[in-house]
């Protein structure tokens, strides 16, 4: 899952997220998951600058709600991104914090002036993608380019920038999210302490005040555990279609399969290039040129026809422009072959050096990708005196590049017309429609035609003997003195080209209007300047020659035909690749998101009991891909499960084919059991486990609740006359969800008892059992045991606790349990601040229990007068009126606002309240 | 091969427990069928990247658990799966042909998708297995009759002989396309690749008229 889509949908116009990964950020021990995005921004005025994104996000991002933005690193000059050993130095990795890190991840080291920070991606080719995505946006060493700016990020720019700290003076900093991001980032506003945002924070990360760290540290670890409660599976409602260019890095894979497959696809097919060359000795044309460029049969598919010498003035040599261009291309564009239509592709020229691209019409929609470029090899090696244009394009599936060029002159320069041949070379280089891949140079083509006015010259033979040689047409003989043949055998130039024999007379230099040999002073040798050579697979000449019928220069124009054989795609067959590709790649991208296996998906937890934990437990298996996991929140949920039940672990990460085991806990205590035994709640929930990047599954629990006497309302209890477990549940729920009410209001219902049995079989065997026991109430009982008196009580099993013979400690400590879980205590919530108020005053005291509900009234008086028979023995049990004020105080008397924390001085009235009872008559 | 603008959707699967939403999935994106039924019991996406229109769609597939039928407690996931439907630009509707029952359901379904879905959501009724003639239990007709109630477009498939299956994908596609055509067509004017054509055919119109100056570097 591409999720650059999503930050996309955050980003400013003219921001363009190239790639993202998500990674996970490890500072100390903490480990937090970050989403990393490229961000490149294009300048007003050309070039390009980069940051990296980071970002909190919700497991895997779609939509910009998603996400939210931590901080930005502007890729500066000192910014670095490099990959470190996971067992160097640097980081031991290891299970920390419910993480187990991945030893295969890569862990990364992000560097710039201000900052360190390290990360774990994920293994595998997104990340190297990533990677070299990264690196590539580098701005690098070169002077030339000027240091980036970064004006764009000023936005993301807190508007109440904290002072800067000292030490920080660079322009380039660190920026923090602010409140910029709508929808995804307001809630993280709210998480921030007081409101100042992560500026502060990351403000400290350049120092190494470790308390400093430190408190970083815990608190992000904090925020983002609360990031993670907040999450709900709503990602957004809003719109949908993305504009997708963000999918260019699939593009470019497609198209490099589809370069790799491109012979399942396509038919070689000839097609016939004319390719000529002439010196005009900077004349205007003055002929036609049918004889040279329309001298065969067949109407060429291509022609590439170059000119040297076009313009010899000053004006063109300095000011570019001649009109001497449009007349030549004219005349060539009138002498093209009658016999079909043509269409210009292109016209590039330097100086005197152009080159004209023809195609016949029909093929002008299989010419794609046109470029054309100079080099001038002139006056201090860069005039257009000398030099080379070319044109390259895409032929249906095939490349090709055409070169005309003009070397230097002179018979001994032949060093440097090698030179000019490499110059050309080296620095003609075409842009490509992917402005990401590097230039193409000329040798990156399929097809590359050469031609143009070469000057290579014949050496060591004298002017007669070469005109003789000529006349006795021994061609060949005089070839093996052909500089440009010398040198090519020599390697020194053209390496892998191949010329055609030379079957014409040299076409240089003649006395302009005529067919003789130069008669003026300088009297130059005859040579074969004029020359066309080629490069590349199924290519066939069919003709080389010159045409003595154009008298206008002191050069003869050559021509060459041949048959090049283009790739062209068959449209079936490419579709059935494109698609099979595409399938693929589908089924890569679905083969790579997380999916586990669930050992079981249905959970029941029989009998439920308060207080007894039931655990069960299952086994996530992991398949083939990296994963995070995580128990989330439901819709309105405010966590990921009910308060009865934990999971352990509810988070985690697994390696390719590693399980984990997860245990379910059920544990009910004073806080749900009421709603239990009422029915309001019940033992049933469903547990969605989302994967990071992949699917939800949905795991469900049930079970049921034995209700019990804990929990339950005193007066409920009074009503039960039979154990709790005898009633059917639907009697223990309607007694239970009975108001309270002052007066005795159950007379339909039998006759209710005057304290709950529960209370009177706990207290009868204290009494009995326990009134000389030392520490009663202050030490600690046994848990099994509290399981046998509860189900004693719940069963009505009276004598159990005798057969047993239970501890003391046991009994007194489910009594205090008992008197805790009361939804409604002993001493009712509206009494409180009563009691608290009349506390020191015996008589008001009394007035406030009097106002109690009769239920509470008896068991308040009931258990007073077993504690004041508990202190008659207190020389034995040392137990004395502060201490059992103590205790029950707070049990008796709890404050209505809940489990806050009392005061110590609210503390201090409610045991004063109860201590009156202690030693005062009843 | 010009540069195309993509696009992005999501579709939801949705019909009773067993009326093959998986099969149609894994056909269409893995070209697989399994006969085995095990039931989903989550929420499952897929991707597959298509052409419709000349332009490269790629498509989100959600498959999720049935919370009508037959499933026990299944009314409890219904508030966790409604907010699945939030995300959808279209929605498959599927019933079984061999199954009335879950022909029936399909009323619920709509209304389910009416209550939670985004407004605009694309729907297409699909009867599949419509491989099991000798099982059918809802005709053709059927079929037809409902999904023109409903105002939508309706194919029996068969995820197990590969009927229909590119074809409905492609149809509920082309219709989420057709919604969202205002969005794209801001998008498709940007395309501009024809840059070379153009030029082919101005010089062809009159090959003598002023030939740009050929740019070139002077340095
Ligand atoms: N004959 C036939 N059987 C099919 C076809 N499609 C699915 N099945 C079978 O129907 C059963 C259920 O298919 P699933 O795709 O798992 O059904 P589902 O709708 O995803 O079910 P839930 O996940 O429970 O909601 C499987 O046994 C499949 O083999 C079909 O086109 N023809
Ligand atoms: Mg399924």
């Amino acid at each position: 899952m591409d999720q650059s889509v999503a930050i996309q949908e955050t980003l400013a116009e003219g921001e363009y997220c190239i790639i993202a990964v998500q990674g996970v950020l490890c500072e100390g021990d903490s480990r937090q998951s970050r989403l990393l995005g490229l961000v490149r921004y294009r300048l007003e005025h050309g070039g390009q600058e980069y940051a990296l994104f980071l970002y909190m996000h919700r497991r895997m991002a779609i939509t910009g709600d998603d996400v939210s933005l931590d901080q930005i690193v502007p890729v500066s000059r000192d910014f670095t991104l490099e990959e470190v050993s996971p067992d160097g130095e640097v980081y031991i990795l290891g299970l920390i914090s419910g993480f187990l890190c991945a030893g295969s991840d890569v862990t990364v080291q992000l560097n710039t002036a201000e900052l360190n920070l390290v990360f774990q991606l994920p293994f595998g080719s997104h990340t190297r993608m990533f990677l070299q995505e990264v690196a590539r946006a580098c701005p690098g060493l070169d002077p030339e380019t000027p240091n980036p700016e970064f004006l764009w990020l000023s936005r993301y720019r807190c508007t109440e920038p904290e002072p800067p700290p000292p030490g920080w003076n660079s322009a380039l900093g660190t920026w923090t999210g602010c409140a910029r991001i709508g929808g995804g980032g307001s809630y993280l506003d709210d998480l921030r302490p007081n409101g100042k945002g992560l500026l502060v924070d990351q403000n400290s990360r350049g120092h190494d005040k470790p308390d400093n760290l430190l408190t970083r540290q815990t608190k992000s670890r904090s925020e983002m555990n609360d990031m993670i409660r907040c999450s709900t599976i709503t990602v957004s409602d809003k719109a949908h279609i993305l504009s997708m260019q963000k999918f260019g890095l699939r593009d470019t894979i497609v198209k490099s399969h589809l370069m790799q497959k491109e012979e399942d696809y396509t038919n070689i097919q000839n097609f016939r290039f004319f390719v000529g060359t002439y010196n005009v000795n900077g004349q205007s044309p003055k002929e036609c040129l049918r004889p040279w460029l329309s001298h065969s049969t067949q109407a060429p598919d291509v022609y590439c026809v170059g000119f040297q010498e076009l313009d010899l003035s000053k004006e063109a040599f300095f000011f570019h422009d001649t009109p001497k261009e449009e007349e030549w291309f004219k005349v060539v564009s009138e002498s093209l072959h009658p016999d079909a239509k043509y269409a210009k592709v292109k016209l590039i020229r330097l100086v005197g050096i152009m080159l004209l691209l023809y195609v016949k019409q029909e093929h002008a929609a299989h010419v794609s990708e046109v470029e054309a470029e100079t080099v001038g090899t002139g006056i201090m090696g860069r005039m257009g005196n000398k030099g080379g244009v070319a044109i390259r394009f895409q032929f249906h599936n095939t490349s090709i590049c055409v070169v005309n060029s003009h070397l230097a002159a002179h018979t001994e320069e032949y060093e440097r017309r090698n030179q000019d041949y490499k110059d050309i070379c080296s620095r003609m280089q075409f842009c490509q429609v992917d402005p990401s891949l590097p230039p193409l140079t000329i040798s990156k083509h399929d097809v590359i035609l050469w031609l143009g006015d070469l000057n290579y010259r014949i050496e060591e033979l004298d002017v007669e003997k070469v005109k003789k040689l000529i006349e006795e047409k021994a061609f060949q003989t005089l070839h093996a003195y052909d500089q440009l043949k010398i040198q090519v055998a020599a390697k020194a130039v053209f390496e892998g080209f191949t010329e055609g024999e030379l079957t014409f007379q040299p076409t240089y230099k003649y006395d302009t209007g005529s067919d003789e040999w130069d008669t003026s002073e300088k009297c130059r040798a005859p040579a074969w300047c004029d020359r066309i050579l080629w490069k590349g697979k199924n290519i066939t000449q069919l003709s080389y020659q010159s045409h003595m019928a154009l008298k206008t220069s002191d050069h003869k124009p050559v021509s060459s035909e041949f048959d090049i054989g283009v790739r062209v795609k068959d449209e079936d067959l490419y579709r059935k690749t494109l698609e099979e590709i595409v399938r693929s790649l589908d089924k890569m991208e679905n083969a790579n998101i997380p999916s586990v296996s669930l050992s079981k998906r249905e959970f029941c937890f029989q009998d439920v009991k308060y207080m007894q934990l039931q655990v069960e437990s299952f086994t996530i298996l992991n398949g083939q891909v990296p994963c995070q996991f995580e128990f989330i929140n439901k819709p309105d949920e405010e966590s990921y499960c009910k308060p009865w039940l934990n999971v352990n672990p509810s988070r985690g990460f697994l390696l390719p084919e590693s399980s984990i085991e997860i245990e379910l806990e059920v544990f009910v205590n004073k806080t749900m059991a009421t709603k239990l035994n009422s029915g309001e709640d019940k033992i049933e929930d469903i547990l969605v486990l989302h994967l990071d990047r992949g699917k939800d599954y949905f795991l469900s629990v049930s079970g049921n609740y034995l209700p019990g006497c804990f929990g339950t309302p005193i007066h409920t209890l009074c009503y039960m006359r039979e154990p709790i477990l005898d009633l059917p549940l639907e009697t223990v729920r309607e007694l239970t969800l009975m108001p309270l009410c002052t007066e005795d209001g159950g007379s339909q219902l039998e006759k209710p008892m005057e304290i709950p049995k529960e209370l009177w079989m706990m207290v009868d065997y204290l009494y009995r059992n326990a009134v000389q026991q030392e520490d009663l109430f202050q030490q600690p009982g046994l848990r099994l045991e509290f399981e046998k008196i509860r189900d004693s009580l719940d069963t009505g099993m009276i004598d159990t606790l005798d057969i047993l013979s239970i501890n003391n400690h046991s009994v007194a400590e489910a009594l205090l349990l008992f008197l805790e879980s009361l939804p409604e205590p002993v001493i009712c919530y509206s009494a409180y601040h009563n009691c608290l108020e009349c506390s020191g005053n015996y008589t008001a005291s009394k007035q406030v229990i009097s106002t109690l509900p009769t239920f509470h009234r008896n068991v308040f008086y009931y258990l007073m007068a077993f504690l004041q028979e508990l202190l008659k023995n207190s020389e034995k049990n040392h137990l004395d009126q502060n201490i059992l004020a103590s205790i029950f105080g707070s049990l008796l008397l709890r404050n209505p606002a809940g489990h806050q924390k009392l005061e110590m001085a609210e503390k201090k009235k409610a045991q004063e309240f109860i201590h009156q009872f202690l030693c005062n008559s009843l | 091969m010009a540069k195309q603008y993509d696009v992005l959707f999501r579709l939801l699967l949705i019909g009773d427990s067993g009326v093959g939403k998986t099969c149609l999935l894994c056909r269409f994106t893995d070209n697989e069928f399994h006969s085995s039924h095990i039931s989903t019991i989550g929420v499952d996406f897929k991707m597959k990247t298509i052409e419709v229109d000349g332009i490269k769609v790629r498509i989100q597939i959600w498959d999720w658990l049935s919370t009508a039928g037959t499933q026990r407690g299944q009314e409890r996931y219904q508030t966790i799966t409604k907010q699945y439907y939030r995300r959808a630009q279209g929605i498959f509707l599927v019933y079984d042909i061999s199954s009335e029952r879950s022909y029936q359901h399909i009323m619920k379904w709509v209304s389910d998708v009416d209550e939670y879905a985004p407004e605009g959501v694309q729907k297409i009724l699909i009867g599949n297995k419509a491989d099991e003639e000798q099982k059918r239990q809802v005709g053709r007709e059927q079929g037809q009759q409902l999904a023109k109630e409903y105002g939508m477009d309706f194919y029996e498939t068969s995820a197990c002989t590969n009927l229909n299956i590119k074809e409905s994908f492609t149809r509920l596609t082309e219709l989420v396309l057709q919604a969202h055509r205002k969005e794209l067509d801001g998008l498709r004017t940007r395309a501009s690749n024809e840059l070379v054509l153009a030029e082919l055919e101005e010089d062809e119109s009159k090959p003598e008229g002023p030939v740009n100056s050929s740019k070139s570097c002077w340095c």
